[in-house]
């Protein structure tokens, strides 16, 4: 099944009065179930095709359909709750609200759906155990390390089991070490529960990680593996 | 949004407040302290209104007034010559429609005394009703309220002090010496008058609960002596006898008499320059029907013996408000004050004099011959701590009035009106008026200023916030949730603030309405009157709507001030809030 599907994606910026072209025609497919990377220098446009697919944006032309709908059709709201409902989004920079903890952190996409306090909170405690913070539940971002914080965003991003969750450099405010564990808690859940996930890196490791990988150059695909 | 969602938001809100700590409690303090003060000015301004209110229909007028409609459109004049006879008949109306009534006669005049003068407004009025319709009566504070059919004068305790009548709290050692011990006449007198006065208890006297200090009080002054406390009834009275035996309670009136008369003679120049050009043609007609110019002179002479006829040439005069047609004759008349009115309402104690209006009806008084210029209505047995209300407004006077008259066959007369306080209370209206209109213009600016900290405080938080809204955005939160999130979080600055708004303005409020302000000093300073009815004792009241309304109209104007803020937080697009550091 596919899960989404551009077509001739083209999006153009204007940056002090210069148009930058970030993405100039790029047509691609995402099947469910897939680990995928999309990879390139930076500038290559991989953040924006993610914005893009993630409905955090609009493109200057082309198409984009997640779960078969075309987006843009969709009004302001429609597109809210396409998010809240069929995408999950992990950030470089973790973005976790500082006054919740943890296990509110990762409930709250759960509330917004509409869940009861009772079973968002258990869904969400079994979402921080299967990234291994079930210990770790009160805590509130600040007093987590950073890998502990990546963790707490990948278990708020797959807790209400999104069709898509996309990764935006995951691993690059992380060691190492800590980016294969990040890593590999993202691929046991692929594995897992089939969860569909876009990466955008330039990060050799991710790269390595991924099952597809697709790397762009100025906004076009540049070349397409398949492992 | 569900309940949860909307339980989970407002607790981010509530938690939010703390991240910015230092802000969130200064703004919140500046809103707390404007409902405080807020709720602290009204209550006051209330208890203010309220009581002189009170004061104005317990103490000065009732709740009504029937006077003849001339005597209305110029009441500020006093007006004697528009008066009205057969206020018997009326009384016993009113009686029986349920109003108590008090008929009075006002004029101006010049009171002298052995020491002073003063300009005086003089109310001729009838004890027994007096004392039954107004609150004033009791609180003469020395000596007693003049007898039916005497030439007995109270005076309000301003006037006694100007005149130097009465019993004096606080002579000077001279004063006391020549005026007070002078008036003894015999050695057992004296012993007595010393025994009553001593040294002013000024030096240790205990302050007062929010008292302000006596700036009126000079540094220096010749030495006084004080009344002593404690004195009793029976030793003012004698002392009053003592007093009033040196003739110190020994007045005279100056007074005019104004009464309603066509002129003898009218000079040509007045008659053809003031008196036609002011009368419409008919009007014209009829006056020179009745005068006749003088062939030598020119001068018109009354030549009509038609008393008809000059009493209409006399209405039209009036009418057209010709000075010539109102006649003045000097009247003096020798009283004695008797006793010396400091009631809580000040119009009562200032330079007013009363007297008996029996006194007045001959050639030796105003020669009124049962006329008066008002009566005052209030329904009987009213309750003194009661504003007049419906029941006894104009309207409903006047109908209670109207059925009465109508089942005798007879008519309310045409020429007289009944008017409610209001319409005699200018000056406090005014006052009051002014007042709420000065405090709320200042409160207005200490909510602006709120308004502008916590709108501040909220574009600061929200600035800081641009990522974090991005991210929720992404999460899937409308822009409504956003909105409402951060309208929360400013409500509730708004709310705890008013909370303890009005928390202490209701701490502030209790000793208000229990105790008030004791202003003696500072009223002393105003010559007693300012427009409120009250005598140095400000009280506040309770408003529990202004209060509430309070909380809540500073809750929504601190909700109102996220919006701007968000709406531009929203505009961005959620890529750019995303990248925002």
């Amino acid at each position: 099944m596919t899960v989404v599907e551009t077509s001739d994606l083209t999006k153009d910026y204007a940056l002090n009065g210069i148009t930058v072209n970030a993405l100039r025609g790029v047509s691609l497919s995402f099947q469910a179930g897939e680990f995928a990377a999309v990879a390139g220098p930076s500038g290559s446009g991989k953040s924006t095709f993610l914005h893009l697919v993630g409905c955090l944006d609009v493109p200057t032309a082309g198409s984009i359909a997640v779960g078969g709908i075309d987006v843009a059709a969709l009004s302001r709201k429609e597109l809210a709750l396409l998010r809240r409902r069929s995408i999950g989004f992990i950030f470089q920079a973790y973005n976790l609200i500082p006054v919740l903890t943890s296990l509110e952190n990762v409930s709250l996409p759960l509330v917004l759906l509409g869940h009861g306090k009772a079973e968002a909170r258990e869904m969400a405690e079994r979402a921080l155990a299967e990234v291994g913070l079930g210990d770790m539940t009160g805590r509130r971002p600040k007093e987590m390390s950073g890998g502990q914080q990546q963790r707490v965003a990948i278990a708020r991003a797959l807790v209400k089991k999104p069709a898509l969750i996309l990764a935006d450099e995951p691993t690059a405010n992380l060691d190492s070490k800590t980016g294969r564990e990040v890593l590999e808690i993202m691929l046991g859940l692929n594995r897992s529960e089939g969860t569909t996930f876009i990466f955008s890196t330039h990060d050799r490791m991710v790269m390595d990680f991924a099952r597809r990988l697709v790397e762009l150059r100025d906004g076009r695909i540049e070349s397409e593996t398949l492992r | 949004m569900n309940a949860a969602a909307f339980r989970d938001v407002a607790g981010m809100a509530l938690r939010n407040l703390g991240r910015h700590r230092v802000k969130t409690v200064i703004t919140t303090a500046a809103v707390a302290i404007s409902a405080a003060l807020y709720i602290f000015m009204d209550g006051w301004i209330l208890g203010m209104n309220l009581e002189s209110r009170r004061n104005i229909a317990a103490y000065e007028m009732g709740a009504a007034k029937i006077q003849t409609k001339a005597y209305f459109d110029k009441k500020d004049e006093l007006p004697m010559y528009e008066n009205f006879p057969g206020w018997e008949t009326l009384a016993r109306d009113l009686a029986k429609a349920g109003f108590d009534s008090a008929p009075r006669f006002t004029f101006t005049g010049t009171l002298y005394s052995r020491a002073g003068t003063a300009p005086l407004v003089f109310n001729a009025v009838d004890p027994e009703s007096e004392r039954r319709l107004l609150r004033y009566v009791p609180y003469v504070e020395s000596g007693r309220f003049p007898r039916d059919g005497a030439l007995e004068l109270a005076v309000g305790s301003l006037a006694a002090e100007k005149l130097r009548v009465g019993i004096p709290d606080r002579p000077t050692r001279s004063e006391y010496e020549a005026e007070i011990l002078g008036a003894a006449a015999t050695e057992e007198d004296r012993a007595f008058v010393r025994s009553l006065y001593g040294p002013p208890r000024t030096s240790k006297e205990p302050r007062k609960p929010f008292s302000v200090p006596d700036k009126a009080a000079p540094a220096f002054e010749e030495e006084k002596l004080a009344l002593k406390e404690g004195v009793s009834g029976e030793e003012r009275e004698r002392l009053w006898r003592i007093l009033a035996a040196s003739g110190r309670m020994d007045v005279r009136i100056s007074t005019v008499i104004d009464v309603k008369a066509a002129p003898d003679s009218i000079r040509k120049n007045k008659f053809e320059q003031e008196l036609l050009p002011s009368l419409d043609a008919g009007a014209q007609a009829l006056v020179r029907s009745a005068y006749e110019p003088d062939p030598a002179t020119g001068d018109y002479y009354l030549a009509s013996a038609d008393d008809a006829l000059t009493s209409r040439v006399l209405e039209t005069m009036v009418a057209a408000d010709y000075p010539g047609a109102i006649r003045h004759i000097n009247q003096l008349i020798d009283a004695v004050v008797v006793g010396v009115v400091n009631s809580p309402n000040p119009k009562t104690n200032g330079s007013v004099g009363y007297i008996p209006l029996s006194a007045l009806q001959d050639e030796a008084g105003l020669m009124l011959g049962g006329a008066v210029t008002e009566i005052l209505i209030r329904k009987a047995g009213a309750d003194d701590a009661e504003i007049p209300g419906s029941a006894e407004s104009p309207a409903a006077i006047r109908a209670a009035l109207d059925r009465v008259l109508a089942a005798d066959g007879r008519t309310f007369p045409d020429n007289l009106d009944v008017r409610g306080w209001k319409d005699y209370s200018a000056d406090y209206l005014a006052a009051s008026a002014g007042d709420e209109v000065s405090t709320r213009v200042m409160i207005l600016f200490l909510f602006v200023l709120s308004f502008i900290g916590i709108s501040n405080t909220m574009l600061m938080a929200i600035l800081e916030r641009t990522k974090e809204t991005g991210m929720l955005r992404a999460l899937g939160m409308t822009d409504g949730q956003v909105l409402l999130a951060y309208t929360l979080e400013a409500g509730l600055i708004g709310a705890i603030g008013s909370a303890i708004g009005i928390l202490l303005g209701c701490l502030i409020n209790i000793p208000m309405v229990a105790y008030g302000i004791d202003y003696s000093a500072a009223a002393r300073e105003m010559g007693g009157d300012f427009g409120y009815r009250i005598v140095a004792l400000f009280r506040s009241a309770w408003n529990p709507p202004v209060i509430a309304a309070t909380g809540v109209v500073a809750t929504v104007l601190s909700a109102v001030a996220a919006i701007p803020p968000t709406l531009r937080a929203l505009r961005m697009p959620v890529t750019e809030s995303l990248r925002f550091e």
